[in-house]
């Protein structure tokens, strides 16, 4: 240290507000300089010579400033004294203890979002999924636990085959069941006996009684007669083949424009054309869809498929499948023994007969969540 | 577990009657109240006066308890407030046409029996002991009196409040080399007007 830096910080080191090291330092600068020894000594004889001795306040006066203070406190406005009982409760809300037991909370609390619920056969907790016509193996049906049960046990779990043919046979048995859900839903409930009944038919495999009851339920009107009507067609479709169903199916989105069940029959409609090699009603039907939210994609993707598969080879094969098969049926209805023994079962010439067996067989197929 | 009230910091009792606690108020009280007296009495030279705006200084602090921060140093704002209080009153007593601070007082003035009060007040040793600090107190006082403002202020904030530089930057709003220099400068008229009484201070130590 330097006498300029000495002078600097002289009142520092008569005060002893230095730091420790700059403490030393000054003391050490100080020992070795008598210029500097010199003021610092003076300014500490005049420090000490001049410093005031405090004088003691008047005796009362601690007294009568705490008897003021609760006078004031008293006399406190409204505003001031709630600003003092929010210092307050701001105090212990920003006490560690308090601050503790939210994070606690907080972790109790997002710890609770990594659990789920435990699978199981609850009745009251079921997934569905529906408006996907054309689904491969995820479709889900929503039915109760006791007809899921028996149609468990009857049919046992769907196959799946992987060619594209299988997935439109699929397609077409799959869906029905699970696409006027809502309209299930609607039906299902307690008082309405004949569309249950006409269900329990269905699922059976009754499907001229089933059909009978679904077109009897539609006649009636009301809120489950469009998927009666759907039913209907579905149980056509089982029982007569996809000829009699698409005329059906057309018909329901005439008679319930704007329904679940009108949308889906438009589409099983399309697939009834296409499996009976009608490519032009097919895309009719396809396009129909192209713009609903629920079936445009579905639709799209159907209606790519088959502008692909329309050549004219293919299209006249279906056409004179579609052919035999009904000249089969006829041959079969009035003579069924040559019909078992001379043709094939219809299920094994048309692609969507079995199939179609397995839509009522998939219907209960439902996926446990 | 929380400190006693004597030996918690000034801002923690100051908080701690934030939430309500009295007891806090009165051990400040209880620290502050002398030096606080002090100042203001050495300010403005009036005991009455000094008891007064004493009073009047926790009473602001009353008023204002939720505007201190606990960030903020206590006598830093305690003393702004006397400081303020103290303007107010020399502004008054200009006005009622009262002797300026800046005046040298006679020697039959209450300012003197004030310096002899105070040097009365030292320990009392011999009679020469005793006559020599009397003295020595008389010319400190009128001093004072005679001494700039500025240059006043700083001298009581260090020595009788007991403030460092830094806080009595803050408390006059100031730099802290300013109030050095003030401080220079009031120590050296001091020197100068208690020369002959340095080798008597030397020889007291």
């Amino acid at each position: 240290m330097d006498c300029e830096r000495f002078d600097r910080l002289v009142l520092d080191l008569l005060y002893e507000e230095l730091d420790e090291l700059t403490d030393a330092s000054a003391k050490r600068h100080v020992e070795q300089c008598a210029r500097c020894r010199g003021i610092l000594a003076g300014l500490r004889a005049t420090r000490e010579v001049g410093s005031l001795p405090l004088v003691d306040p008047p005796a009362g006066l601690e007294l009568a400033i705490l008897d003021a203070e609760r006078r004031a406190r008293d006399e406190l406005p409204l505003r001031q004294r709630l600003g003092r009982g929010v210092s307050v409760l701001a105090g212990y809300a920003m006490r560690p203890q308090l601050a503790m037991a939210a994070l606690l909370l907080l972790a109790i609390g997002s710890s609770l979002m990594f659990f789920r619920a435990r699978p199981g056969d609850r009745s009251s907790m079921s997934v569905t999924e529906r408006g996907v016509p054309e689904s491969d193996n995820d479709s889900v049906a929503v039915l109760p636990a006791a007809s899921r049960g028996r149609a468990d046990d009857a049919h046992g779990p769907p196959t799946v085959e992987s060619t594209p043919e299988a997935r439109k046979e699929q397609a077409l048995g799959a869906r029905p069941a699970a696409a006027p859900a809502a309209e299930l839903d609607q039906a299902e409930s307690p008082g309405d006996s004949a569309f249950q009944a006409a269900l329990a038919a269905l699922r059976n495999g009754r499907y001229k009684e089933a059909r009978e009851q679904f077109e009897s339920v539609a006649t009636r009107g009301g809120s489950e007669a469009p998927a009666a009507a759907f039913h209907a067609a579905e149980a056509a479709r089982s029982e007569q083949g996809c000829a009699e169903a698409a005329r059906l199916f057309d018909q329901v989105p005439f008679q319930y424009p704007g329904t679940l069940a009108g949308y889906d029959a438009t589409f099983q409609a399309a697939a009834c054309y296409e499996s009976l090699g009608d490519v032009e009603k097919a895309r009719r039907n396809y396009q129909a869809l192209l713009d609903e939210p629920n079936y445009g994609p579905r639709a799209r993707s159907a209606l790519d498929q088959l502008e692909r598969s329309a050549d004219p080879v293919a299209v006249a094969s279906r056409r004179a499948k579609a052919a035999a098969k009904t000249l089969s049926d006829d041959q079969g209805e009035a003579k069924p023994g040559v019909a078992a023994g001379a043709a094939p079962p219809a299920g094994n010439t048309s692609p969507a007969a079995e199939p179609q067996k397995n839509t009522i067989q998939q219907a209960p197929a439902s996926v446990k969540h | 577990m929380a400190a006693a009230p004597g030996d918690a910091t000034d801002e923690t009792l100051m908080v701690r009657y934030q939430r309500g606690d009295r007891a806090a108020f009165a051990t400040l009280v209880r620290r502050h109240h002398r030096p606080l007296y002090n100042y203001v009495l050495r300010q403005l030279r009036k005991p009455q006066a000094a008891e007064d705006v004493t009073q009047e200084i926790f009473l602001r602090v009353v008023e204002n308890a939720n505007e201190f921060k606990h960030e903020a140093r206590f006598s830093t704002w305690v003393y702004t407030i006397a400081r303020n209080l103290c303007i107010d009153q020399l502004r008054k007593a200009v006005h009622r046409r009262h002797p300026s601070l800046d005046q040298p007082l006679g020697p039959g003035d209450e300012q003197s029996a004030l310096g002899e009060r105070v040097a009365d007040a030292r320990p009392v040793g011999d009679a020469e002991r005793t006559a020599a600090s009397s003295q020595m107190m008389t010319i400190v006082t009128q001093l004072l009196d005679t001494m700039p403002d500025e240059q006043r202020e700083v001298f009581l904030l260090r020595e009788v409040a007991n403030l460092p530089f830094r806080e009595i930057a803050v408390v006059t709003g100031v730099a802290e080399n300013t109030v050095k220099s003030r401080m220079r400068y009031a120590l050296d008229r001091l020197r100068t007007a208690l020369s002959d009484f340095e080798e008597y201070a030397r020889a007291l130590r």
